[in-house]
């Protein structure tokens, strides 16, 4: 028996010069709700649509249940996904669009109305969908992808255009779409979005996971044993810290960071010097700080292209 | 198969645009033909010429309807981006093609057989009757040519169907198909030498498909009926493949 859920491995990819995807390989489990997470243009999309088999890649492998998603028949039982909210016709109504993909599986009218009831559209479903908000839109999406029941769902940026309502919704939604035991891919640009609601994280950057491991693992790694040191001597202290051993970093006006040293030495070596402080305590990194952290790289490295382009 | 046909049914029916690019094909083509067959003048012997021809000669503006309905049913998918959707549905993209290109072909069939009807009607109610054969569906001639233009809606539908999933743009496919049909017959006006002028008729898809009306005169036309819908048959197959094979190569 192969792996359930998705597992996705070396797949590299290349837009004219540009290398979309670089060696991204991860796995999406049954019963947990994954974040992928990554800045924009990181490659999240394009590995969902590898993954969809829309888009080809050059090397790698991507696999549903063990299979490859063109060899699947009637795939939205298999997979349902929400790529782009905005795919829609205008003139078609929201329960048609859901009704063309039930008849494309096989699937009754009948569940089409159950979907639509799932996710709250019953009073719009009969107007047609290019009057629908983006928040509306939505919430088709994520009906069109519950359609075919299936043990895998994958929805990018989901929380686009929903309103504080909405983005509630769409976390209690997912947590429990995960507790019925389906593997669950959610990506996001944004860490805020999904730091409560996901248990396992990938972060991609430059077309490549730079993290992938539990939610509780990730702020272990990144707090490390970093220290909280707030002084108005910053720079007498950096030096002597430093001296002793430490690696220091300015993290505000007069806070710094030491990692390296346990805080008790860290108070001694002050006290020695007569650096005056108010203030040292065990650092602990948000999720917001493990994400800045591990894809500054990829952004900086984004925001010199136009430079190089221009030499 | 089955279900990507149900599908692309679901998905044809349930907007108003296919429906009135049809009524439009049906009600331009009558319009046309009528009024083509109502300048003819008749005297005891006949009307002259190829009356068959004359009546049916409302394809000439239908087809371009034909043309809009099938380019539209692709490119509108790429520019809304629902070609995702349906080809994560189906996801061979042979299958998805062929659902498409089947749907299409039946829709056209209908819509294009009430087109062609209709103008007869429009005709026998226009022309007086003179025991005139031209218009009678009993008649060999007068059948091969009613067949033969609702053969050759389908396979402009098909050739526009073909180009649309190659280029994936409205405008673009439409600028194509039209100039192709039109710019042809327009350009051959202005060459004075018979033998370009006849090759040209000969190939152009427009041209040599409706030789498949020509009740008369038969042997002084560039190409035999059967022979010119097959020229169009042609230019169909080649669309249809060039678009199949890059749907399949291309990222969607």
């Amino acid at each position: 028996m192969s792996a359930p859920g998705i597992v996705v491995a070396g797949l590299r990819k290349r837009y004219g010069p540009t290398l979309a995807l670089d060696g991204m390989s991860f796995s999406v489990r049954p019963g947990l709700v994954t974040g992928f997470l990554g800045p924009n243009g990181a490659g999240k999309s394009t590995t969902m649509r590898v993954i969809l088999g829309l888009d080809a890649v050059e090397e790698g492998t991507a696999l549903i249940d063990g299979r490859p998603y063109r060899s699947l028949r009637h795939p939205l039982t298999h997979v349902g996904s929400l790529l782009d909210a905005a795919a829609l016709h205008p003139g078609r109504s929201g329960r048609n669009h859901l009704l063309w993909l039930a008849h494309s599986q096989g699937l009754a009218a009948r569940r089409v109305d159950q979907v639509i009831e799932e996710v709250g559209l019953a009073s719009a479903a009969r107007r047609k969908a290019g009057g629908y908000s983006l928040g509306m839109r939505q919430r088709l999406g994520i009906a069109a992808a519950l359609l075919g029941d299936p043990p895998i769902i994958m929805l990018d940026e989901p929380f686009n255009g929903m309103d504080p309502d909405g983005i509630i919704w769409m976390r209690g939604f997912l947590r429990s779409l995960a507790a019925q035991g389906r593997a669950v891919l959610v990506s996001s640009h944004l860490m805020s979005e999904v730091q409560d609601t996901a248990d396992h994280l990938v972060v991609v950057g430059r077309g490549k996971a730079i993290a992938d491991a539990g939610v509780a693992e990730l702020i272990a790694a990144a707090s490390g044993n970093r220290v909280a040191l707030r002084t108005t001597a910053g720079a007498h202290a950096m030096k002597v810290l430093a001296r002793a051993g430490a690696t220091v970093a300015a993290t505000g006006r007069d806070t710094i960071a030491v990692s390296g040293l346990p805080a008790d030495r860290i108070v001694t070596v002050l006290n020695e010097s007569a650096v005056p402080f108010s203030e040292v305590s065990a650092h602990r990194a948000t999720l917001e700080d493990v994400y800045l952290d591990l894809t500054r790289e990829a952004v900086e490295f984004r925001a010199a292209t136009p430079t190089e382009v221009r030499r | 198969m089955r279900v990507a046909l149900h599908a692309e049914w679901t998905k044809i029916r349930t907007v108003p645009s296919p429906l009135w690019l049809l009524v439009g094909t049906v009600a331009a083509t009558v319009a046309l033909s009528a009024g083509a067959t109502s300048v003819v003048n008749c005297t005891a012997s006949g009307c002259g010429g190829d009356t068959t021809k004359l009546s049916l000669m409302g394809v000439y503006i239908g087809q371009a309807l034909v043309a809009i309905l099938a380019v539209l049913i692709v490119s509108g998918e790429y520019g809304s981006g629902m070609i995702r959707t349906t080809l994560a549905a189906v996801p061979r993209r042979a299958i998805a093609f062929a659902a498409k290109a089947i749907t299409l072909t039946g829709v056209v069939a209908v819509g294009g057989t009430v087109a062609v009807l209709g103008s007869v009607l429009a005709g026998r109610l226009v022309l007086p009757d003179l025991g005139d054969q031209a218009l009678s569906l009993t008649n060999g001639p007068a059948m091969r040519a009613v067949v033969g233009t609702v053969l050759y809606l389908i396979l402009i539908a098909l050739l526009s169907l073909g180009i649309a999933t190659a280029m994936r743009d409205s405008a673009t496919s439409i600028g194509i198909v039209l100039g192709l049909l039109y710019i042809v017959p327009i350009l051959v006006q202005t060459i004075s030498d018979p033998y370009w002028q006849r090759l040209l008729q000969k190939i152009a898809p427009m041209s040599a498909g409706l030789a498949v009306q020509a009740t008369t005169d038969l042997h002084s036309l560039p190409i035999s009926p059967w022979a010119g819908l097959g020229v169009t048959a042609a230019w169909a197959i080649a669309a249809l493949s060039v678009g199949g094979l890059l749907l399949r190569m291309r990222d969607a």
